[in-house]
């Protein structure tokens, strides 16, 4: 059993990141696309080094130093919990190799167990990033006794565990329930779409749960201690041992985490054939009789087609919809909550009415649907490249789907925010052309990077939607974009809004346009 | 039909490809395209089939270029892959409807054609399932459908016979044979040489990326070899015959 699973635990491993693609192709371009793919996750990392070192900084600054490792704890799991949510369900029971394990004499603990290796080994690397450049920082700042470098020694490896296994249960969940249902897919997006809304809310009341006083704001440790202690109590466990040397607490910490990961996967294991024979079971009912068949027009077929192929995932539904459900939810908020609010504690210096559209605009395009569209054809893509069919038939039909899939939630939002701001004309103008050319500039932006960075051999869905190049790159554009417009809406004074807000329009369309060209005289035979 | 010049791919860092090859499938023909793994052919097919780009060389469907005119070729032919990996998120019924809304069949020519051949392979039950739920063979049928559904004037196929029942492929033959006698032509790769040897009136072998050998069944017969001993001969002691018409 140990040395079955670990031989599959290697083979897991082995190709972690693309390694061993990169270390064994022959392909120049193959290699040249991984390195690039590495190149963004370092970026990312730098980022992430940036952020942690700096708001650990901060908050030693600020007098709240021994709130840092816990803060660290929590970041990190919070991050894996995330991220893992969606993504367990596709990772263990996938399909991938499912038929030939079974085949083999191996044991159902040693295939769970080496698909939880590698999500181990994934999440092991955000707890790094977050904790290395944070705690290096405070070990630097609050010279720590040997008690906190003990800690972060033993704790890092149990660290992952307690929200792998929260994410495991859910994405098990998900996947268990759906498995049962004959539109496997669908019920999986609409599970996940509904355990989304459900820890918004949660978070929610958790962060409204105790009344702050004055007195506390004064004492930061103290305001963080109490979120700590209400978001994630692992983390002050953990926390307690680093700082306090509270071995007891430390113990406990390492303990749960054992304790509820092992337990989680145990009940994996113990239904991983009953919800793989669920998911890839045939469900076929060979009734089918002739009727009247409809021919419609190249685009609305291709347009039908990407939104068959878009709702038959749940993973890249969950990953691509939730920008515009935070669209709504922040339009909706500043409806509830009210603008005098938000106009009170603003600097009077600040236009409203013109940052809220740069902002609902980045929260909106926050992931495109179009970034990782061409990769998601992936082993199919020989059919439209053998089709009579152009650049621009394909890549029209993907760009008018992300198009009609977020114009729902744009009217939404659009009633929301007017009946919130109660705009003038010019204000109604613009608060209706900002977040639409962003939109529209998110999309094209997000084909032309898939072009530029398609993963079309891949074995699981969640590599393209959550892991890949033009995912990082191409998704977020229009959100990176909103960043430095947001800061210019800030600096730039109320009487030449309009100028900054025309300027933005009128660029990003320009850039748009000139996108849609080029990607429309894209080769698609020769260079995807 | 199918006019194939000079054609060299070559993959980078790889020795294997295609180098100088040529051959002309004229209407009319069944021509069988051999050769051991990895020889060539299912890169020559995919050249000629437009879905990959090449370094030298011309191919021409119908006397237009698949570079310089590359819609107009497709609407001439149907491809299918040796592994016909389908939308498996669509029924079989709605691929058939898209690939007969790309090549503008109308809506009676599709349904008698869908239920005509739908029924000869005996897949009509099955449309209205996921292709998911396919087995092999099934999802072999489907692509054969979805290119009756627009009758294309030359068929490219890899390896059409992997997967398919006994009778599935007698009705292959037939279709392959009704094709040809109407002017169309069919151009396939397959390692089952009895089949080539008795379907096809035409043959090429390639080794190592090259044209070994190809002419007319007939003359090739005609010396008292089977096509396995010719073949045999070719792969192990190099060309024996260089004629691409």
């Amino acid at each position: 059993m140990a040395a079955q699973t670990g031989t599959l635990i290697r083979l897991e491993l082995c190709n972690i990141f693309g390694w061993n693609v990169f270390r064994f192709s022959r392909d120049k371009k193959a290699k040249r696309k991984a390195v690039m793919l590495m190149a963004v996750w370092i970026w990312l990392l730098a980022m992430m080094v940036f952020y942690v070192g700096g708001l650990s900084y901060g908050l030693i600054w600020l007098g709240a130093g021994e709130v840092v490792p816990p803060y660290l704890f929590m970041i990190s799991s919070l991050l894996i919990f995330i991220f893992g949510m969606f993504k367990a369900g596709s990772v263990i029971f996938r399909k991938g190799g499912y038929d030939m394990l079974c085949a083999l004499p191996v044991s159902r603990t040693a295939v769970v167990l080496s698909r939880l290796a590698r999500m181990y080994v994934e999440n092991l690397l955000i707890v790094l990033a977050v904790l290395l450049p944070g705690a290096a920082v405070y070990a630097w700042s609050e010279r720590p006794g040997p008690a906190f470098f003990l800690t972060l020694i033993l704790g890092v490896w149990f660290v992952p565990m307690l929200p792998m296994a929260g994410a495991i249960l859910i994405g098990a969940l998900i996947t268990g329930l759906s498995s049962r249902m004959r539109h496997k897919s669908l019920a999986a997006t609409g599970l996940s779409i509904m355990t989304m809304f459900a820890i918004l809310y949660c978070s929610m009341r958790i962060s409204v749960l105790g009344d702050i006083s004055p007195e506390m704001l004064k004492e930061l440790t103290s305001v963080i201690t109490d979120l700590l202690g209400r978001v994630y109590p692992p983390a002050m466990w953990l926390g307690a041992a680093a700082v306090q040397g509270d071995l007891h607490q430390g113990l406990f910490f390492i303990g749960a985490s054992l304790g509820i990961f092992g337990t989680v996967s145990a009940g994996v294991s113990f239904f991983f054939h009953q919800i793989c024979r669920g998911l890839f079971g045939n469900s076929a009912r060979h009734d089918y009789r002739m009727g009247r068949l409809k021919e419609d027009s190249l685009l609305v077929s291709l347009c039908r087609r990407e939104f068959r192929r878009y709702f038959s995932s749940s993973v890249y539904v969950t990953n691509t919809i939730m920008g515009p459900v935070m669209g709504c939810i922040f339009s909706g908020a500043l409806l509830a909550v009210g603008t005098d609010t938000l106009t009170a504690s603003l600097p009077a210096s600040i236009d409203l009415a013109s940052l809220v559209p740069i902002m609902f605009a980045g929260i909106f395009c926050m992931m495109t649907t179009t970034a990782t569209s061409v990769s998601m054809e992936g082993k199919n893509w020989w059919i439209a490249k053998s089709l009579p069919l152009s650049a621009k038939n394909i890549l029209d039909a993907k760009l008018l789907m992300n198009l009609l899939l977020f114009l729902p939630f744009y009217l939404l939002s659009q009633i929301f925010l007017i009946l919130a701001l109660k705009p003038g004309a010019e204000e109604l103008f613009w608060l209706l052309l900002i977040p639409a050319v962003f939109l529209l500039f998110s999309c094209v932006y997000g084909i032309t990077v898939n072009l530029h960075f398609p993963v079309l051999n891949w074995e699981n869905e969640v590599s393209v939607v959550k892991q890949s190049a033009s995912c990082v790159l191409g998704g977020m554009g229009g959100f990176l974009l909103a960043i430095p417009c947001a800061v210019g809406a800030v600096l730039v004074p109320k009487e030449h809004a309009w100028l900054l807000k025309g300027g933005i329009c009128l660029g990003l369309l320009l850039i748009t346009g000139f996108l849609y060209r080029k990607n429309n005289r894209f080769d698609l035979c020769g260079r995807v | 039909m199918l006019r194939i010049e000079h054609l060299t791919k070559h993959y980078k860092g790889s020795s294997k490809g295609v180098t100088d090859l040529s051959l002309h499938i004229a209407p009319g023909d069944i021509y069988a395209f051999i050769g051991h793994n990895g020889a060539g052919k299912t890169t020559t097919l995919k050249c000629a089939a437009g879905i990959q780009d090449f370094d030298a060389g011309t191919i021409q469907v119908g006397g237009l270029d698949i570079q310089k005119a590359p819609l107009e070729c497709k609407r001439q032919f149907a491809y299918i892959p040796d592994n016909p990996d389908l939308y498996e998120y669509l029924t079989g019924i709605q691929y058939l409807n898209f690939v007969a809304d790309v090549f503008r069949v109308g809506a009676r020519e599709r349904e008698e054609r869908i239920r005509e051949y739908g029924d000869r392979f005996e897949i009509t039950a099955s449309l209205g399932d996921l292709i998911s739920t396919y087995s092999h063979g099934m999802k072999q049928k489907l692509a054969l459908l979805s290119a009756l559904v627009h009758q294309p004037r030359l068929w490219i196929l890899d390896e059409p016979f992997v997967g398919l029942d006994p009778k599935a492929a007698v009705i292959l033959k037939e279709i392959m044979r009704s094709v040809c006698a109407g002017g169309g032509a069919i151009f396939f790769s397959t390692h089952v040489l009895d089949v080539a040897e008795r379907l096809c009136n035409k043959v090429a072998i390639i080794r190592d990326g090259a044209l070994a050998a190809c002419g007319n069944m007939e003359d090739i017969l005609r010396q008292g070899q089977s096509l396995e001993s010719i073949f045999m001969e070719v792969v192990d002691h190099g060309g024996a015959d260089r004629n691409a018409d």
